[in-house]
């Protein structure tokens, strides 16, 4: 419950901070924006994990930013070979992403259809 | 266990503002960069255009100069050609006149010499009113309409014909001359010894009238050009 209310401060702290500091400068904002999908992607990769039950912070920490730096240092090689390698990388962290995503869609439906066995259940109990 | 929990929290807080401080600002700079394209743009390439539009104003500048130190050249030319052509048109004028290429209009006195039944005009006594009128500050002189030049010649051949300009004059000669026409008619009409009183004491007939407006006409003969032929300025 902390984890989650600590996520949302920090959430909100960083939309603040992000709207409030000067524009960066556009040759730069390529790089930011591959960083994002290398984030993003740990962030499902974690949640995922955290399905799973075997979340280690350690893990997810590196991942986080040694994946964005990776991800930017990538891009810089690119740009100096004038190899659009940026687009690997961003093919494979967003079917990552997609990876992750369809195990979190799993584990919900899951959860869902579970639950719902577990009312029926219930239901046939009490009748 | 409780201090693990505490640190993790933290840690989780500080990666999710980091992580959405990096997108909102991403996202701001998105936003805005079609709108500022030079805000937005890296810093050597500014300076490289800065550089590049700063040589382009240094030429054009250059350009501007140039070509308005020009147009200062042509102004003083064009003054100056204008002060020189209005002199000279002057000085063609004056000498026209002086020529006698031109018409000429002003007071002056009409002689006229007629033969009689007893005696007639000679050109010796078309000379002397000549002559006489030019000693008396005449400008313009013109015998029938025949300007009188500094070449012209008033000579009599085969015995009676007259020629003015190598054209032929008969009577009556009417004289014309463009001057004071006080100056010009009291010189020729002195008692005794003046033009007018001579000529008619010799029994020739001769009447003078002083007029405010004299018209001569321009020199006009085609026989005798006004050029030179054989006479050359000398160089200094």
């Amino acid at each position: 419950m902390m984890v989650i209310i600590a996520i949302v401060i920090g959430c909100v702290i960083g939309a603040i901070i992000g709207l409030n500091i000067p524009i960066i400068p556009y040759s730069a904002s390529g790089y930011l924006a591959i960083a994002i999908v290398a984030a993003l992607d740990s962030v499902f990769g974690g949640i995922t994990s955290i399905l799973n039950k075997n979340f280690d912070m350690k893990i997810f920490l590196s991942g986080f930013f040694v994946n964005a730096i990776l991800a930017m240092l990538l891009t810089f090689l690119g740009e100096k070979l004038n190899v659009d390698i940026y687009l690997a990388a961003v093919v494979v962290f967003v079917g990552r992403m997609f990876l992750n995503l369809a195990l979190i869609r799993r584990y919900c439906i899951d959860k869902l259809s579970s639950k719902k066995d577990t009312n029926s259940k219930k239901v046939n109990e009490e009748i | 266990m409780n201090k693990n929990k505490l640190v993790m929290v933290i840690v989780v807080c500080a990666v999710s503002a980091i992580f959405f401080t990096v997108i909102f600002a991403q996202f701001k700079t998105v936003e805005e960069t079609d709108v500022t394209g030079i805000r937005t743009a890296r810093e050597e390439e500014l300076q490289t255009m800065l550089s590049e539009y700063k040589t382009k104003y240094e030429e054009m500048e250059e350009k501007l100069t140039d070509t308005q130190n020009r147009i200062e050249e042509y102004e003083k030319m064009i003054t100056t050609n204008e002060n020189d052509s209005e002199l000279l048109e002057e000085e063609l004028q004056q000498t026209n006149m002086l020529v006698g290429k031109t018409d000429v209009v002003g007071e002056g006195v009409i002689v006229t010499l007629t033969d009689n039944q007893e005696k007639s005009i000679e050109p010796s006594d078309l000379r002397t009113l000549i002559n006489e009128l030019k000693l008396a500050g005449a400008e313009a002189i013109s015998i029938n309409d025949k300007r009188v030049l500094n070449m012209t010649e008033i000579v009599e051949v085969n015995g009676g014909t007259i020629l003015v300009n190598t054209e032929r004059v008969t009577s009556p000669y009417v004289v014309k001359a463009i001057g004071d026409k006080t100056y010009l008619s009291s010189a020729l009409s002195l008692k005794n010894s003046g033009f007018i009183d001579t000529t008619n004491k010799v029994g020739k007939s001769a009447q003078m009238k002083a007029e405010n407006k004299v018209e001569i006409n321009a020199y006009n003969s085609d026989k005798k050009q006004l050029s030179f032929k054989y006479a050359k300025e000398v160089e200094e």
